[in-house]
């Protein structure tokens, strides 16, 4: 038997080498920067790329480090002292910075301030204007597309973009099939380069809404590095946006800097970080503490509520999220409409918006939300807000009655939209139940099995979310009342006059025109009632008191460039 | 020595079959639960029936099972964990090397936390069994036990951060400051490169964190250590000591080598069980390790990365277990080869 002394020895080499086992574990897993995520470009024209197998064109010109050449010793340690530096912190997360898979709202807004694409938003009108495009026309009634470029834009790195960067990078998105691909491949038949200033589109058939879908982040053009056949999801070589990708160390920050080529309105700063978080505690008490100058998505209402009352600066922003109810229209008893209209009646919106999102949505009375173009409250008119008389001569004329009494199911997904669901599910029940004619059985599954549920059309009712993929009338009716598109929502929806009047809406370039047909689809929508809308989301950005230059694109993304430190 | 390495090799082979279970209770558990991965990944995003197939074909999803379950065990063999279902290209194994390092660096130095408390509360305890002090070191015990990390964190936090303005409130290293990762563990990169800024506040980041775990798993040290030194301090050797004249001090060394065992079994577990990520004390600082990344796996769906990284889990705790065994076996003759 060995000493004591020995064996304590022992102990304390064998832990040592432990600990060294670790350290040279994490050291080789590592594998010094050629598998890192943590990216850096060194200056604008020597883009530094991410080194992990960069696939196809994308050769990197520099090896990946973390500072400037044109540093100084100090300045790799901390920013220079007059940099005007932004910190913005969020929970979501970046999926992909790659426009041909990238499919959520935050990687959406990342790319669209890093890239531009041929038309964008005017934020202060909402209207589409020019941007990569100084103009275009339409021909063949829509069918044919003609952008002519600007000369002067041009990547981070100083390479020119022009019509082949924009052929080559939809063509791109077209190729590798992506999430967010239908939103090229369902439109574009062909595109092409006529000269190096002209894109011509060919599309499958006339569309009158084509400027907001070539406004989405998937016809954005990107830097030639991006390899023609592979998606890229830690890609920093951006597009010719405002700013260029500095530093991106996933899951932890982001670093954006000016694009030094950027032909429009420099930025009113000179760093952009992007800072994720795990939850919307840690967030708000990075905002106390000084430690980020903006809250964006999502901070509880609660959180909300009390930076107010601390004084920080508090800025609402109309949301294009919409929650709705989904009816079975082509089985069982919500099969008969008056039954579809008489659970439509007696819903309370206010109520609803109140009591479960404590103020923080509206009451929405059509499935396109208020503020765009052709909304109209149809639900509102048609039925009123918690009209229980109303709701109760339906179910009577359906033959219903208190002692017969209507028996729905009402189903709902635990998390996906937040703790709130199982009371909004419970809320609406006391709703229909406020009829005394109707017996509602609540009932749940997990998202999975939720989403293959309902599209297999085994929910009678059930509750549901929606945010655009672009930003038109089409987006929030198309998906959900034509026959040809509406499977997903397992509604059995289908009305012949409201696809002849979607696909004429389609169809026509005027937009006085559409809007007599979207006006028409909505008041249809009322009376067959195959979804009933229910509150319109708001978004709320926090910022610290004294911050300035706050600015949301119609389609909700944070505008970088306006932000003032 | 020849027995201790035969030991250790049918330990290491032990390991294989332990993966192996577990990754095949993982692929079936994946497969038997109800809905479509590739449909729950993408949630009410509209995308046209023939592209959701191509994104099954592309994911293998349509391959027999016998197909998906071989294919990625051989890529588990070349460290390969499959790809992302949400984040399209990117590597499982990138996460790990990216989260493994954070998750890492917050257990060295919880370890040191906690075991530092624990061994100093644990002897206070022993020393002074039946006194006022023995008394406060075991409610210690049981309310740093029983404490729960994001109540403790946020306290912290609320002190440390927003009333005295000392420490940051989470991450790792302030974002405007730019440090080279050589190693992924921060405080160590920060030497390495003689970046003293980043070293300051990659120290400030961890110093929360690790205080707030290392105080919860501290109580079990505590209990740990005063029993087994207590039961030494009444032992007949000591009793021979104490006979013979020797100092207090000397003795009380004696006594707690002695007691030190089963101290150095609990290091082992409890680090393997660290290493998988502390969940709650992750989240609570958004500290990128591995835990948070397993639960935000968890929440988006993404079936390949959360098979990825339990699989991962299961070398660790392996290789872990192994250590330990390693070690008993060294320090304790009793154990045969």
């Amino acid at each position: 038997m060995r000493s004591r002394s020995a064996q304590s020895k022992t102990l304390i080499g064998v832990a040592i080498i432990v600990i060294v086992i670790l350290a040279a574990a994490a050291f080789m897993m590592r594998g010094g920067e050629e598998t890192q995520t943590t990216t850096t470009q060194t200056t604008p024209q020597t883009q530094a790329t991410r080194t992990t197998e960069a696939p196809g064109a994308a050769k990197e010109e520099t090896q990946a480090t973390t500072t400037t050449p044109a540093q100084t010793p100090e300045e790799t340690q901390t920013q220079a002292p007059s940099e005007r530096v932004v910190v913005v912190g969020t929970t979501d997360k970046i999926t992909e910075l790659d426009p041909a898979n990238a499919y959520d709202f935050f990687t959406w807004e990342v790319l669209s301030n890093v890239m531009a694409g041929l038309v964008t938003y005017d934020p202060d009108t909402g209207e589409i204007v020019g941007d990569l495009a100084t103009e275009w026309k339409a021909e063949e009634n829509g069918k044919v597309w003609i952008f002519k470029l600007r000369t002067d834009a041009k990547f981070a790195d100083g390479t020119p973009c022009t019509a082949k960067d924009v052929v080559r990078s939809i063509e791109r998105v077209m190729q590798i099939q992506g999430d967010p691909s239908w939103l090229v491949t369902e439109f574009v038949d062909k595109v092409e380069a006529v000269d190096d200033y002209t894109v011509k589109f060919t599309l499958k058939q006339p569309t009158g809404y084509f400027l907001s879908v070539v406004a989405t982040v998937p016809y954005f053009p990107v830097h030639p590095n991006y390899p023609q056949d592979k998606i890229v999801a830690d890609a920093t070589w951006g597009g010719c946006g405002p700013y260029m990708i500095k530093e991106w160390v996933r899951d932890q920050k982001l670093v954006l800097v000016p694009n030094p080529y950027y032909y429009g309105e420099k930025p009113k700063n000179d760093k952009v970080i992007i800072r994720f978080f795990s939850d919307a505690n840690s967030m708000r008490l990075a905002l106390e503490n000084g430690e980020i100058d903006v809250a964006w998505r999502t901070l509880t209402p609660q959180d909300i509520t009390n930076l107010q009352q601390k004084g920080y600066n508090v800025v609402e922003v109309p949301g294009l999220f919409i929650r709705y109810v989904v009816v079975k229209t082509d089985a069982g008893p919500t099969s008969d409409k008056l039954v579809r209209q008489a659970l439509a009646a007696a819903i309370d919106r206010q109520e609803i918006a109140i009591r479960v999102f404590k103020g923080t949505v509206e009451p929405l009375y059509s499935m396109v939300p208020a503020g765009m173009w052709s909304h109209v409250d149809v639900f509102k008119t048609k039925y009123g807000d918690g009209n229980i008389e109303l709701a109760k001569q339906l179910l009577a004329q359906a033959g219903y009655s208190e002692d017969n009494k209507l028996k729905v199911e009402l189903w709902y997904t635990p998390t996906h939209y937040g703790d709130t669901e199982d009371e909004l599910a419970a809320v609406l029940k006391e709703q229909w139940e406020r009829t005394g004619m109707i017996e509602v059985e609540i009932k749940s599954s997990e998202w999975a099995q939720y989403v293959k549920q309902l599209g297999d059309g085994q929910f009678m009712l059930s509750l549901l979310g929606w945010y655009p993929d672009y930003l038109d009338p089409d987006n929030y009716l198309t998906p959900f009342l034509k026959s040809t598109a509406n499977s997903w929502t397992g509604t059995g929806y289908a009305n012949p006059t409201v696809d002849d009047l979607l696909t004429k809406a389609q169809v026509a370039t005027d937009q006085a025109e559409r809007e007599k047909y979207y006006i028409q689809v909505q008041e249809i929508l009322a009376e067959d009632v195959p979804f009933i809308p229910l509150v319109q989301g708001k978004l709320y950005i926090v910022t610290q008191p004294d911050f300035k230059g706050l600015k949301v694109s119609p389609l909700m993304f944070l505008i970088y460039s306006s932000l003032e430190p | 020595m020849a027995g201790l390495a035969r030991y250790l090799l049918l330990r290491a082979l032990l390991i294989i079959p332990t993966v192996l279970i577990l990754y095949t209770l993982v692929f079936v558990i994946m497969r038997v639960i109800p809905g479509d991965p590739v449909q729950a990944a993408l949630g009410t995003r509209y995308v046209p029936p023939e592209q959701l197939e191509l994104l099954r074909e592309r994911h293998g999803l349509n391959d027999p099972l016998y197909v998906q379950y071989f294919e990625y065990l051989a890529g588990v063999v070349r460290f390969d964990f499959g790809e992302s279902l949400v984040i399209e290209g990117r590597k499982i194994a990138d996460d790990i090397k990216d989260r493994f390092p954070a998750t890492l660096e917050l257990t060295i130095a919880s370890f040191i936390v906690s075991v530092g408390i624990g061994m100093a509360t644990g002897i206070l305890a022993a020393v002074r069994r039946g006194s006022k002090l023995d008394t406060a070191m075991r409610v210690y015990s049981i309310v740093a036990y029983t404490l729960f990390i994001p109540w403790l964190g946020s306290i912290l936090i609320m002190i440390f951060s927003l009333w005295l303005g000392l420490l940051p409130t989470h991450g790792r290293l302030d974002p405007r400051i730019s440090l080279e990762h050589k190693t992924g563990l921060y405080v160590l990169d920060a030497i390495l490169t003689q970046n003293w800024v980043a070293l300051k506040d990659a120290l400030a980041h961890l110093v929360l964190p690790a205080l707030t775990l290392g105080i919860v798993l501290s109580g079990a040290y505590t209990r740990l250590v005063r029993a087994n030194l207590s039961e030494a301090l009444v032992s007949d050797f000591v009793r021979a000591y104490r006979a013979r004249g020797v100092r207090e001090r000397r003795i009380l060394l004696h006594a707690l080598r002695n007691s030190l065992i089963p101290v150095v079994t609990m290091m082992g577990l409890q680090m393997a069980i660290l290493l998988g990520g502390a969940v709650l004390t992750e989240t609570t600082f958004s500290w990128p390790g591995m835990g948070s990344y397993l639960l935000e796996k968890v929440e988006a769906r993404d079936y390949t990365a959360v098979q990825g990284v339990v699989v991962f889990f299961s070398f660790m705790v392996g290789l872990i277990s192994l250590i330990v065994d390693a070690i008993y076996a060294l320090i304790d003759p009793r154990i045969r080869y």
